[in-house]
């Protein structure tokens, strides 16, 4: 090989290989540390099984199954849980006389009377279950509250969303969600 | 015949009297002491998902405290490491083990430097190769045999310095 062309691959492949360091970098520095990837989207939901708040008997997730799923998981403490509630009993209120259609709370990490007291201030229209040893919750892989799945009808994982339901993301849970499920549609785009 | 046949039904004797003492004994539940030897090896390979670099097993978390307990329990329930961090990797993704599985586009992770490593060593070796190919002296047999002009011309120089000299 003579030197022109071995100054030509050195030219060629250090600007590449500094490129390809600049993007790695970039992505780390400036992406978004908080996202990862969920991987429990498109899996069976895990099975439930867990008292209800209110009247403490055993609720199980898959005496659910035929029906759209939506799971949220909440706390008293949890200031962004109180953002989206009304946006909780919204959607509920909007499907609950639809009989393919449910709305489970998953109370984590809480203690019952604050968990209660919370519901009495914001108000309530669906079903709670408390998580007592974080089960449920690592279950379903969540890192804080709050975080809500969509189950479909056949009791898979179709959509999950971390941080509340409020403004573009209520709206794109609604429409591009929940109404395909119920109606049997598949989901298009990022929340397929 | 009926030695062998006799020999034969001990044999199978035996074998099951050794396979029923090996289920007995790996069916001993693990001591106290096991147990939180393999939770704490266990749980060191496993991120705490809601803190900084911390391992579950250093974590004071509510959520890393409440990873140990399941590890606990998987444990007790005879699960190996594998078996339970595989299980925490279906919930959370290859981010909650401390240590990158090697598979996928962790790949690059593992072997990327060395590759580099590789492609910079062969890059220089070539170089290197070049500069020495430069600076090495052309050898006699190399030079190309001298033509009647060329000889020519020598006489001709010689004859002139040696006029000069005189």
């Amino acid at each position: 090989m003579s030197t022109t062309s071995s100054i030509k691959t050195w030219q060629l492949v250090l600007p590449l290989a500094i490129i390809a360091l600049v993007v790695v970098f970039y992505h780390g520095l400036y992406g978004n540390p908080s996202y990862i990837p969920p991987v429990i989207v498109n899996t069976p939901a895990p099975e439930i099984i867990a008292p209800e708040l209110y009247e403490g008997k055993e609720m199980r997730l898959s005496d659910y199954k035929g029906k759209v799923v939506v799971l949220n998981f909440w706390a008293s403490w949890c200031r962004e849980c109180a953002l989206e509630h009304s946006s909780l009993l919204e959607i509920n209120q909007r499907y609950e006389k639809d009989p393919r259609f449910v709305m489970i709370g998953v109370n984590y990490q809480d203690k019952e009377n604050l968990a209660k007291e919370y519901l009495e201030k914001h108000g309530n229209n669906f079903q709670h279950v408390r998580d007592f040893a974080g089960k449920v919750s690592i279950d379903y892989g969540i890192y804080g509250v709050p975080e809500t799945f969509v189950i479909d009808k056949e009791g898979m994982i179709r959509h999950k969303s971390i941080g509340p339901i409020i403004g573009e993301t209520y709206t794109n849970l609604v429409e591009k969600v929940i109404d395909p499920l119920l109606k049997g549609e598949p989901l298009k785009g990022e929340n397929g | 015949m009926k030695m062998g046949k006799r020999f034969f039904l001990i044999a199978l004797i035996l074998l099951s009297i050794s396979f029923n003492f090996s289920l007995l004994f790996s069916a001993t539940p693990l001591s106290e002491d096991e147990i939180q030897v393999k939770v704490r090896a266990i749980s060191k390979t496993l991120r705490c998902a809601v803190c900084q670099s911390e391992s579950v097993w250093e974590s004071n978390a509510e959520l890393a405290l409440q990873m140990r307990n399941i590890v606990r329990e998987r444990v007790i329930a005879g699960e190996s490491g594998d078996e339970i961090r595989a299980y925490f990797i279906s919930r959370y993704g290859d981010f909650i083990v401390l240590k990158p599985r090697v598979r996928g586009i962790n790949q690059v992770i593992w072997f990327g430097p060395f590759i580099l490593l590789g492609v910079a060593a062969f890059l220089i070796y070539r170089k290197i190769s070049t500069w020495i190919a430069q600076a090495t002296p052309i050898q006699p047999s190399e030079i190309a045999p001298i033509d009647d002009a060329g000889r020519d011309r020598i006489a001709e120089a010689l004859k002139s310095y040696n006029a000069g000299e005189k």
